[in-house]
């Protein structure tokens, strides 16, 4: 969660707060407890709010709650629900067609949510990736060639991280991505009254990323390559500009940040680092 | 480290690259006591159509900026990067300009690892810890904004 919701009202003087609001004695700053599981996010819902005041067509909400009257041209923050005593009771996702063109059917699909665990989508899809590779056939147990891992809203971050430990355990992966709006239909009802209820719409980006080991279309956008050699450029700039940002970072009480590369080392094995005197 | 997200680490500039101290936040460990400072991502090269989205910088400045380099500046396509809990707000910006430009814009959106330095550095200067370092990776985003060429 964010740290500030100091961040998230100074981000509200453009808001329509003031319309939203239904019980004016509630204060703001508290932090609130979101529900397990699915949630878009504050982050993603303050950048929807945002836009939506520079005069972008907004999905309108089907308010359906007594309290708000008004049709509001912006879904109110999680956060605001959630203070006001709003419990969110499901969040369904609208299914939006799959932006792969041409995909099989029987691709692995991933679907990274913001509370995954790292650890348990990558045991899953390694398995399916490289198990059963010795299993003659093109049947989709037989290893599969291909994975798409998608995720809106807070869990896109942790699906970029999927797709790129997958592509680093297992080499030489063709990789497309693309970048949608996904809306997504939350209700949220009242904790006290257990009456009035709230349907929000939200739109929230999401991001699927096809990782195959058959070659796919170069001139599609969002193409890239397998990284092998590519690696190594970085490596090698990463030398040049860490050595370069060392020299003019000015040192401090550092004593060893002169040396342009610290070997990694790790808080139980202790091993230290001194700089060459 | 003590804070599950920290966005500490978007803070790559976006006007002239920054030489300075590497601390943007000094978190203390126990029970060693060590003072840990994030060093800045590698500074990457920057080209005019190059934009690193960060979560300090209002999220309307930023796209206003977009924007403009877009449309005022002339070029046909500039390059929006994120890294971390920036990547959201980079997609939101790309997203929302093709969404203004009703449809005539295209995305690309390659993804990469970053690797990310932290310094340890002993609390006391009596105490026996030893300066450290410790490097983790974060995802990056970086999304092409172009017009198609007409075929």
């Amino acid at each position: 969660m964010f740290t500030g919701c100091g961040v998230v009202s100074g981000q509200n003087q453009y808001l329509t707060r003031a319309a939203v609001r239904p019980h004016p004695g509630l204060e703001v700053n508290r932090p609130i407890q979101m529900e397990n599981g699915v949630t878009p996010g504050t982050c993603s819902v303050y950048q929807d709010q945002t836009y939506s005041n520079v005069g972008q067509p907004v999905v309108v909400n089907n308010v359906s709650s007594p309290l708000k009257p008004t049709p509001l041209p912006v879904p109110p923050p999680a956060l605001k629900l959630g203070q006001e005593g709003f419990k969110k009771v499901c969040r369904t996702e609208e299914v939006s067609p799959c932006p792969f063109p041409g995909l099989a059917s029987g691709v692995l699909e991933m679907r990274v949510k913001e509370g995954s665990k790292i650890r348990n989508l990558m045991g899953f899809a390694m398995a399916r990736m490289q198990g059963e590779k010795g299993v003659s056939g093109g049947g989709v147990s037989g290893g599969l060639r291909q994975v798409v891992f998608t995720g809106s809203g807070r869990a896109v971050t942790k699906t970029i991280t999927c797709a790129e430990i997958m592509k680093r355990k297992v080499g030489s992966l063709h990789q497309l991505t693309k970048l949608q709006y996904k809306v997504v239909k939350e209700v949220w009802e009242n904790t006290e009254g257990g009456t009035s209820e709230m349907t929000v719409h939200r739109t929230v980006p999401s991001i699927s990323i096809l990782l195959s080991k058959d070659p796919l279309d170069p001139q599609e956008p969002g193409y890239q390559p397998p990284e092998i050699l590519s690696a190594l450029w970085e490596e090698r700039e990463g030398l040049e500009s860490s050595s370069q940002t060392a020299c003019k970072r000015p040192l401090g009480p550092l004593p060893y940040s002169s040396f342009p590369h610290c070997k990694r080392v790790c808080l139980g094995e202790g091993v230290s680092v001194h700089p060459p005197h | 480290m003590t804070e599950p997200r920290n966005p500490g680490m978007s803070s790559v500039p976006q006007t002239a690259p920054v030489h300075t101290d590497s601390s943007s936040a000094a978190v203390e460990m126990d029970p060693v006591e060590y003072t840990l400072r994030k060093r800045l991502p590698r500074k990457l090269p920057k080209r005019r159509n190059d934009v690193y989205v960060n979560m300090k910088t209002d999220f309307r400045a930023q796209l206003a900026r977009c924007q403009k380099l877009l449309e005022g500046g002339g070029h046909r396509e500039i390059c929006v990067h994120g890294l971390g809990l920036a990547i959201n707000r980079a997609i939101n910006i790309a997203l929302q300009l093709q969404a203004s430009s009703q449809g005539v814009l295209q995305l690309a959106a390659n993804t990469s690892t970053v690797e990310l330095v932290d310094d340890l550095e002993p609390e006391d200067p009596d105490e026996a810890g030893e300066p450290m370092t410790r490097t983790r990776n974060n995802s990056a985003i970086h999304i092409k904004v172009f017009y198609p060429d007409p075929q």
